[in-house]
């Protein structure tokens, strides 16, 4: 059942990406960068907040009547700082709640992602607490409300002797050292929720906590507009000697609420706690079947730390030498952090086709698709081509239906990553004239299901990253197609376009390798190629 | 005969890398040796790309070593590496394609793009790792 849940989900999310890839373009489709963009946010609310807590009065009185001013007097900054506090808020719990269904419906809460799945789902509650928390601190009647429900639900919990609702919540006992403490709360909660969201990246090698530049500054942007346009307003002072009957709850966090009222806080307690609980368990509900972990061979490795930097899970790590060669290090895998995305042997020197006197076996190798079996494959795949327009494809399995491309002239090559590849095999297609082009066909740029193949891809064809390919590849019997899973006509007229251009070119000839355009040895500043230094 | 003998002046002083030279000089006299014996150009082929995929992961640890210890010259000695790895394929290449007709050159480009590297590039990070 959950696979027909994220099938149908994955149709969902393919719809509105395609959109936004259509508008934006891919590298900055907010949808590739919905974690980051949480962070993004709550740096808004922060900042914005810090900037409204300068004028807020802590006290009864006070309270109301300072945001009164914020929103009315001093609307050009203050009113704008507020109505930012709020929708920032809001616009969190938007991207938070799609990268978590998101994040389901492709598969990677499971296995080795446990760990963030698990911390990303108890981080909701501190979401809720800090927004809800700060709706008291206006105080006017939908303060109130909540403050009112809210007390009630927790009533309901046989933890207090005396119902707090009846205790606080009339207008002779509230006094304004509750309201410190509500204040005290609103930031402490929020603070807590940031050591949460740290601790929830923790295990993710070059997690991205900023999304890219154009997107902060057009979600600013869009929410300086939205602040100015509809400026978030009170409702009301609140009174607690009359009842409040209509409000106009905040969905985004409020949505709850008038079910507490309406059923029963017990019956709320149970759908939010069960809800919670069975997301928790979900990466158990079934447990993947996991592909098998990433194995050094230590005759091949020297400890190089090619596969620690590009690993994007951490799962690779240097460790002192242990078989008494002299290297300082070896790499050690850590199985249980290992997705089997191959990163690490399309880093590794040793994985190259062309050693033939020792077995092909690199310094780090996926038992599910080992180096010796990629060359044999490709072998196998290019074997009945003719012509001048043959085409080697390597795709990556998440994103490319290869099995489309049966019968069409191509021979292709599924891998768990097209970052998996190590750059010399295509140098070893193209050059030992098993094709005379090599198409790589991976997932949407930006959005790589194994988070940096696509990347280091990238940087490793342009001579940015270890391993580069070498110069003396010509780059026009080279393409690549990042179509995604959802692009399967793209990638049909790319090969089709790619084949004509090689038919154009005829044969490949080798000449000596053309001395570099620009030294290879000073990378672009946009793009990310620090090493790890283990 | 060997092509090429070990010599102290290889030495850069850490024995990981030194231990690699070592590796490599034997590779190389061994692909030299088999290709001086009758029907050996088959088997150089295969010592070649043995060599290449040694001398790329030895580049790659050099490397480290080098950014660890942030060597000044490090682009340089990196831009170099690139390109003995660029020559030996093209060297690679030219040996499938049958362009080399006699052994000795070949053995004397063999011998000219392994030793250059070692006289100029390593000895000065010899100097500075010292």
């Amino acid at each position: 059942m959950i696979e027909t849940i994220q099938r149908a989900g994955r149709r969902a999310f393919s719809l509105f990406e395609r959109a936004f890839d259509a508008a934006f373009g891919p590298r900055i489709n907010p949808f590739y960068h919905l974690g980051a963009l949480s962070f993004f946010f709550f740096w808004v609310v922060a900042a914005s907040g810090i900037y409204v807590y300068v004028f807020f009065e802590t006290s009864i009185d006070g309270a109301y009547r300072s945001v009164e001013y914020l929103t009315h007097t001093q609307w050009y900054v203050g009113g704008v700082a507020r109505s930012l506090h709020r929708y920032a808020s809001d616009a969190m719990v938007i991207s938070v709640l799609l990268h978590l269904v998101r994040e389901f419906v492709l598969d990677r809460y499971r296995g080795v992602r446990w760990y963030a799945w698990l911390t990303g789902v108890i981080l909701l509650w501190f979401l809720y607490a800090s927004g809800i928390g700060g709706y008291w601190l206006v105080w006017d009647r939908l303060a109130q409300y909540v403050a009112v429900v809210t007390t009630e639900w927790f009533d309901w919990l046989p933890i207090f002797a005396e119902p707090i609702a009846r205790n606080f919540l009339n207008s002779a006992s509230i006094n304004d050292r509750f309201f410190s403490l509500l204040v005290f709360m609103h930031i402490g909660i929020p603070l807590f929720l940031l050591l949460g969201m740290w601790i929830h990246i923790l295990r993710i090698s070059r997690a991205k906590t900023n999304p890219p530049r154009p997107i902060m500054i057009g979600s600013l942007l869009a929410l300086t507009a939205l602040s100015l346009i509809y400026p978030a307003l009170s409702q009301g002072p609140a009174d607690l000697d009359t009842l409040v009957s209509r409000v106009q709850p905040d969905w985004f966090y409020l949505a709850m609420y008038p079910l507490i009222d309406l059923w029963s806080p017990g019956a709320i307690w149970a759908l939010a706690g069960g809800g919670t609980l069975l997301l928790m368990l979900l990466p158990w509900l079934p447990h993947r079947r996991e592909e098998p972990a990433a194995v050094v061979d230590l005759a091949n490795c020297n400890g190089c730390g090619r596969c620690f930097a590009d690993c994007p899970y951490s799962a690779v790590i240097l460790q002192p030498r242990r078989d008494g060669l002299p290297f300082e290090s070896q790499a050690v895998v850590e199985p249980d952090l290992c997705t089997a995305c191959g990163i690490c042997v399309g880093a590794c020197p040793t994985a190259t086709p062309f050693r033939r006197v020792s077995d092909l076996i690199p310094g780090i190798d996926m038992p599910s698709l080992t180096t010796r079996e990629m060359r044999a494959r490709i072998l196998a795949a290019t074997a009945s081509l003719t012509g001048t327009d043959r085409v080697m494809v390597f795709g990556c399995r998440f994103s490319s239906d290869l099995t489309a491309l049966k019968g069409q002239g191509v021979g292709a090559v599924a891998l768990p990553c097209v970052g998996a590849l190590p750059p010399s095999f295509i140098d070893f297609v193209i050059s030992r004239r098993h094709a005379d082009g090599v198409l790589l066909a991976g997932c949407i740029a930006g959005d790589c299901y194994q988070r940096l193949g696509l990347e280091w891809t990238e940087q490793r064809l342009a001579g940015q990253r270890d391993p580069y390919l070498r110069g003396r590849v010509p780059r026009a019997r080279l393409a690549t197609a990042w179509a995604g899973p959802a692009g399967g006509a793209t990638l049909a007229s790319e090969i089709a376009a790619f084949r004509a251009r090689l038919r154009a070119m005829g044969p490949y000839r080798h000449g000596s390798t053309p001395p570099p355009a620009s030294p290879a040895s000073h990378p672009p500043e946009d793009h990310d190629v620090s090493y790890r230094v283990g | 005969m060997s092509l090429i003998e070990w010599d102290e002046k290889y030495s850069v002083g850490v024995a990981a890398v030194d231990h690699e030279h070592r590796e490599l000089i034997g590779l190389v006299n061994e692909a030299h040796d088999r290709l001086m014996r009758p029907g050996g150009e088959e088997a150089v082929m295969d010592f070649l790309g043995e060599i290449f995929a040694r001398i790329t992961a030895h580049f790659a640890l050099e490397e480290k070593i080098m950014r660890a210890r942030n060597y000044d010259h490090y682009d340089a000695h990196k831009a170099d590496h690139e390109r003995l790895l660029d020559e030996i394929r093209d060297i690679m290449d030219d040996y499938e394609d049958g362009e080399f007709f006699s052994e000795e050159p070949f053995a004397q480009q063999l011998k000219t793009w392994f030793a250059e590297h070692f006289s100029t590039h390593d000895a000065r990070l010899h100097r500075r790792l010292d």
